[in-house]
């Protein structure tokens, strides 16, 4: 086992995400064979339209979790963020363009909201979390009189869902994977990065060698905001309509891809790769589910199963290095 | 002394890489102070926790009150009358005094804890010890020195008969220290047990009847306090007599620049009105007890805690510090006395931890040019002989010593010019520790100004071309190194202020 | 002296909340003719009880360091069984009542084993359990609305403890039991173990274990404490409340958390009192019934509970921060 481990190739790789990749596999696999027609197109386009929306919150969490911190209002925001920018549009008069901005800007604005109150204020993020998942829920009500908001179909004028697909291309995934590179090389290759994940993992070190640590702190939730603003976009652009007071069962779908794929809770340990595998095994699973004949009700109780057992091996894995 | 009460035969345990206890000897007589002694890292809380169960043994026999016993954790052990004055205070603060020293085995009324009667009882028994603490102020409230008291009556009020001080004495002042004996004394009278760790070479020979000293988790004997002197015992912690010459004379010039002037710091309690001058090219010491307001001084002059008022120059210009990072671009860096905590990122590489500070002179546009990093890193494994395979290698997997090296690396690295290196040695082994005093030495030839905040005064005489000594967050001292004996920094070190 | 200073300095808090809540009152009363009504009482009143025996729970795991966010969907869980076993398997009310507190410290048992045994973040060991809560209620109810029985069916005895109706006036007789729950758990908290040690988890765990203390199971309890009172809320809200909707519940939990945290509970731990968290619940009932008053709709009160929150937090940091520096 551990020389399977050292081994230079898969330690490149990472052993983790490579059995992550075989669960994945293995899953569809089963799946295939169990669910009639399981194989074919329809479903592989309706799990990646799952995939694209928790995969964008999953990657915003990611670096959030890597400063050591958590954010559970994603859910609330990319509703909110999708009510605000859809009432615009349809209600409002907005064009398209403009309305897809002010969807990342919402993201944005509820990004530096939170980051500001864990970074500046010292406020503990769960409580954060907690306050702005219910603003959200509660502003989004507001904006849009508590009425849910269709975005349009394509042929009205609803070009944006060319950005998840193009007849049967899908063209979200490109997108959806060169940002996840970006934040890959974000995480791991600059600045920015460097500091979320070290302060993670001991911040009063990163602050006695002179680092603004409060600035990269807030960074972290700040693109974990925006991307949730992207991810309302890919929501509504796969499932249309989008109802105020709802999201919070996502929050622990993002948080689950985001642990599954090996980033640690007690921050400093981030993969984006992982959490890109995480996100695609959650997205299958709930598929199969579905396929199954099982409601979405299972998909909750699997999911939190999910995070507690992923959680669980990585403090396991941490007591063993102590 | 009377008979042996406890005993403790070939204990043997082993972590993962280390061997922490290579069958160990150790006996306590009623009626008898034993210290235990020895570097850190030598075993003596292991040896401890061995013996209150919170380690478990992996070989080798406790005999106490002649029958063998093993302790499965410390309630079992305190039931039994064996009982540990812990190093680190483990009080809980937001309970009373009363509540804490009972806390675990509280008196019941009913359904209802009996809090009255708790502290009738904490009353008596700081009565019977002779202080004066009042049960009911919140354990928050009180000094480090009176939360020690506390944790000594707690420790007798489990009817103990063997007591065990893990470095009482590191955070008292002078007064509490002879409090302190005092209690102990008293104690041994009543034909207790005492086993006493302590570093303090002054404080074994004053109060201890037997010596037992260990070596990287070896036994290596035992010795009558009375019979034996001090280089006896210390030849034995180190297992070589080191050549330990004070510095005689300064090696900086008296015309030197200033290049770092602290006036009137004031920061809290432990800060007061401190001023000093820190010239170029120089070692200076700073002297005193724990607690005396030192790394207090070096955090509030750092930026790390906020001061309320004082002014900093550097190079004879005034500097606004408010934060870590005013005092970096001033050219300041601070070496931790707690390197896990404040000092390294131990997930991290030691390239990594390298360029911590100066991170941005390593940027290639947007992104940060690791190869640059690694040749950097490489240079300064290099240049402090750094023992690691590589510069990937993550700090956690490194020794005390290459790591503190780490630290002082990732400061050359900035290129910082006035360096504050508080207690640089603790925690290091013998071998290690010359290394870093050569490396400091050779700093502060090559120009770069250094503030050393130590404990131990062989380190201070050895090391400081001045030494300024503070005692209770007052500066009570400047000494040149020339006029300066232990006992003078030791009687300013404990000097009462009003 | 100083023992006399005591009581007082500990009653402090307790006091600002109190006269924040009179100080919410008069503005309503001052603002809004309707509110100053007999059955605007009545509506806080009811608004109140599930809330307030929720945050007495919730306060032992915020007390200990940690949050329980499983409280609200868990209310809701619970109640859907409850109500699942007297409508549709026909049990007598009072049995269902103990099968859902049962329910109750089963998760709170679950969320404690999580947490203290196993050693996961207690945010995201009961987020976990607040999703499995909410999955479980729509399962078990089949994914529809339950009610308890209603005001003069059989079994409806039940509503009249919270509500007595004697001839025309309605007496909310729930505020009683209510407020002697809570004096009963802050004499648990203040003057029995399971209170005390709670404490000492919060404001140092170490000093807890080294103590010889079992921390596990008292850790354990803090969450049972939680689950138990979601479970009371459960039937204090079945109880007050028509149709229990399977899906609804989130939310709750961050009414109760921000009155516990109103009242004096550190949002870090180690300290807190249940008087407090009692008077501190009536600040968020109060926004929630009399903001519609003043013409704000009842999504706002989701916005302003957020911001309340926060703000409490915000001047519990202040208050630390002043107080470190003396």
């Amino acid at each position: 086992m551990k020389k399977i481990k050292e081994n230079p190739i898969i330690k490149k790789l990472g052993f983790n995400r490579i059995i992550l990749t075989g669960v994945l596999i293995l899953m569809y696999v089963i799946l295939s064979f169990s669910v009639k027609n399981f194989a074919g197109m329809p479903r592989i386009m309706s799990a990646l339209n799952y995939a694209y929306f928790l995969g964008f919150l999953s990657l915003g969490v990611t670096f959030v979790i890597a400063t050591g911190g958590i954010d559970f209002s994603i859910g609330p925001v990319m509703f909110c963020c999708a009510l605000i920018s859809g009432y615009s549009l349809t209600s409002l008069g907005v064009p398209m363009l403009p309305a897809l901005i002010i969807s990342i800007l919402v993201g944005l604005i509820f990004g530096t909201f939170n980051g500001y109150l864990v970074a500046y204020w010292k406020v503990p993020p769960f409580i954060v979390s907690m306050a702005s998942m219910n603003i959200a829920k509660g502003v989004a009500s507001v904006f849009t009189k508590t009425q849910s908001v269709s975005w349009p179909q394509l042929a009205k004028g609803g070009w944006f869902r060319l950005l998840v697909k193009n007849g049967q291309i899908p063209i979200g995934v490109v997108i959806f994977l060169a940002i996840a590179v970006i934040c890959s090389i974000i995480l791991n290759h600059t600045k920015g990065g460097r500091y979320m994940l070290s302060l993670g993992s001991n911040r009063e070190a990163v602050r006695l060698s002179g680092v603004d640590i409060k600035k990269w702190e807030m960074l972290a939730y700040v693109i974990c905001g925006v991307l949730a603003g992207i991810a309302a976009i890919y929501f509504v652009g796969a499932y249309t309509t989008v109802q105020p007071g709802y999201g919070d069962q996502y929050n622990n779908e993002a948080i689950a891809g985001c642990v599954m794929g090996g980033t640690s809770m007690a921050g400093g340990l981030a993969s984006i790769g992982g959490t890109v595998i995480g996100v695609f095994i959650i997205a299958l699973l709930q598929e199969g589910i579905l396929a199954l004949g099982f409601t979405k009700d299972y998909q909750l109780i699997m999911t939190g199963i999910i995070v507690i057992v992923a959680v669980y091996a990585d403090v396991m894995a941490r007591r063993r290095k102590n | 002394m009377g008979e042996v009460i406890l005993e403790m035969k070939d204990i043997d345990k082993s972590f993962p890489g280390v061997h922490a206890l290579d069958h160990v000897c150790f006996d306590v007589r009623r009626g008898e102070v034993h210290a235990l002694m020895g570097e850190n890292g030598a075993g003596k809380s292991t040896l401890m926790k061995v013996l209150t169960g919170i380690y478990t043994k992996d070989s080798g026999t406790i005999i106490y009150e002649g029958k063998e016993i093993e302790f499965h954790g410390t309630r079992e052990a305190q039931d039994a009358g064996v009982v540990i004055v812990h190093q680190e205070l483990n009080m809980v603060g937001h309970l009373t005094v009363a509540q804490n020293i009972f806390i675990g085995r509280e008196f019941k009324k009913g359904f209802s804890i009996d809090d009255r009667k708790m502290n009738e009882e904490a009353a008596k028994l700081f009565k019977r010890l002779n202080i004066d603490i009042d049960p009911t102020a919140t354990m928050s409230d009180l000094t480090v020195g009176k939360q020690q008291m506390c944790e000594i009556a707690k420790a007798i009020s489990h009817d103990a008969k063997v007591i065990i001080f893990d470095e009482p004495s590191a955070a008292l002042t002078e007064t509490e220290i002879e409090d302190l004996f005092k209690i102990i004394r008293d104690l041994r009278d009543q034909q207790l047990g005492i086993v006493y760790i302590s570093h303090r070479m002054d404080e074994i020979k004053v109060i201890t009847d037997r010596v037992t000293v260990m070596r990287d988790g070896c036994y290596v004997g035992t010795l009558i306090t009375a019979d034996s002197t001090k280089e006896d015992i210390v030849s034995m912690m180190v297992g070589r007599v080191i050549y330990e010459e004070p510095k005689t004379k300064s090696m900086v010039p008296d015309d030197a620049p200033v290049v770092l002037k602290v006036d009137h710091l004031c920061a809290g309690k432990m800060v007061q009105d401190v001023s000093f001058e820190l010239r170029k090219g120089e070692i200076l010491g700073f002297a005193g007890l724990m607690g005396a307001g030192r790394t207090e001084t070096a955090r509030a002059i750092f930026g790390a805690d906020p001061k309320e008022s004082g002014d900093i120059y550097v190079n004879g210009k005034l500097v606004e510090i408010n934060s870590p990072e005013d005092a970096v671009k001033a050219g300041i860096g601070y070496l931790s006395e707690d390197r896990k905590r404040f000092g390294i990122v131990v997930q991290k590489t030691i390239a990594e931890n390298t360029t911590m500070a100066d991170l941005q002179n390593y940027m290639k546009g947007l992104f940060i040019d690791k190869k640059k990093e690694k040749k950097v890193a490489q240079e300064f494994v290099d240049s402090l002989a750094t023992k690691t395979p590589s510069v990937d290698q993550l700090v956690v997997n490194l020794s005390g010593g290459n790591q503190q090296k780490v630290v002082i690396a990732k400061w050359l690295c900035k290129n910082s010019d006035i360096l504050i290196f508080d207690e640089p040695t603790r925690g290091i082994d013998v071998g290690a520790k010359n290394e870093i005093y050569k490396l400091m030495n050779k700093l502060a030839s090559e120009g770069k100004s250094i503030i050393m905040i130590s404990s131990e005064m062989t380190e201070i005489l050895r090391m400081s071309d001045r030494i300024v000594v503070m005692c209770e967050g007052h500066k009570t001292g400047e000494l040149r190194i020339e006029e300066t004996k232990q006992e003078l920094i030791m009687s300013l070190a404990t000097r009462d202020i009003g | 002296m100083e023992k006399k200073k005591a009581p007082a300095k500990i009653f402090k808090q307790e006091l600002i909340v109190f006269l924040v809540v009179v100080a919410l009152l008069i503005f309503f009363c001052a603002a809004s003719e309707d509110f100053r009504k007999y059955t605007t009482i009545l509506t806080i009143m009811d608004y109140s009880y599930y809330i307030v025996l929720m945050a007495i729970g919730v306060a032992f795991p915020l007390i200990t360091g940690g949050v329980d966010l499983s409280i609200g969907t868990g209310l809701v869980c619970y109640s859907l069984a409850g109500g699942y076993m007297i409508v549709h398997m026909g049990l007598p009310v009072w049995l269902a009542m103990i099968v859902t507190i049962l329910f109750g410290i089963v998760i709170g048992t679950l969320n404690g084993f999580l947490i203290g045994v196993m050693g996961l973040p207690p945010f995201l060991a009961t987020l976990c359990t607040c999703m499995i809560t909410r999955g479980l209620g729509s399962i078990c109810s089949g994914n529809f609305g339950i009610s308890w029985p209603a005001s003069g069916q059989d079994g409806s005895w039940f509503r009249n403890i919270f509500k007595y109706t004697a001839g025309d006036t309605k007496i909310p007789l729930g505020f009683i039991w209510v407020l002697i729950l809570a004096i009963v758990m802050h004499y648990v908290l203040n003057h029995t173990k399971i209170g005390r040690y709670t404490i000492a988890i919060g404001s140092n765990k170490e000093a807890a274990i080294l103590s010889g203390i079992n921390v596990k199971f008292y850790h354990i309890m803090a969450y049972v404490i939680s689950g138990f009172f979601a479970a009371l809320a459960a039937i204090a809200y079945s109880a007050v409340f028509g149709t229990v909707l399977p899906g609804t519940g989130a939310g709750f939990e961050l009414e109760a958390i921000g009155g516990a945290i109103i009242g004096g509970v550190s949002a870090t731990g180690g300290a807190g009192s249940i008087i407090g968290t009692f008077i501190g619940v009536f600040v968020i009932c109060l926004l929630k019934t009399g903001l519609p008053f003043i013409g704000l709709q009842a999504n706002w009160q989701q916005i302003v509970t957020g911001l309340v929150l926060i703000g409490s937090v915000m001047v519990d940091i202040v208050k630390k921060s002043k107080e470190a520096k003396k």
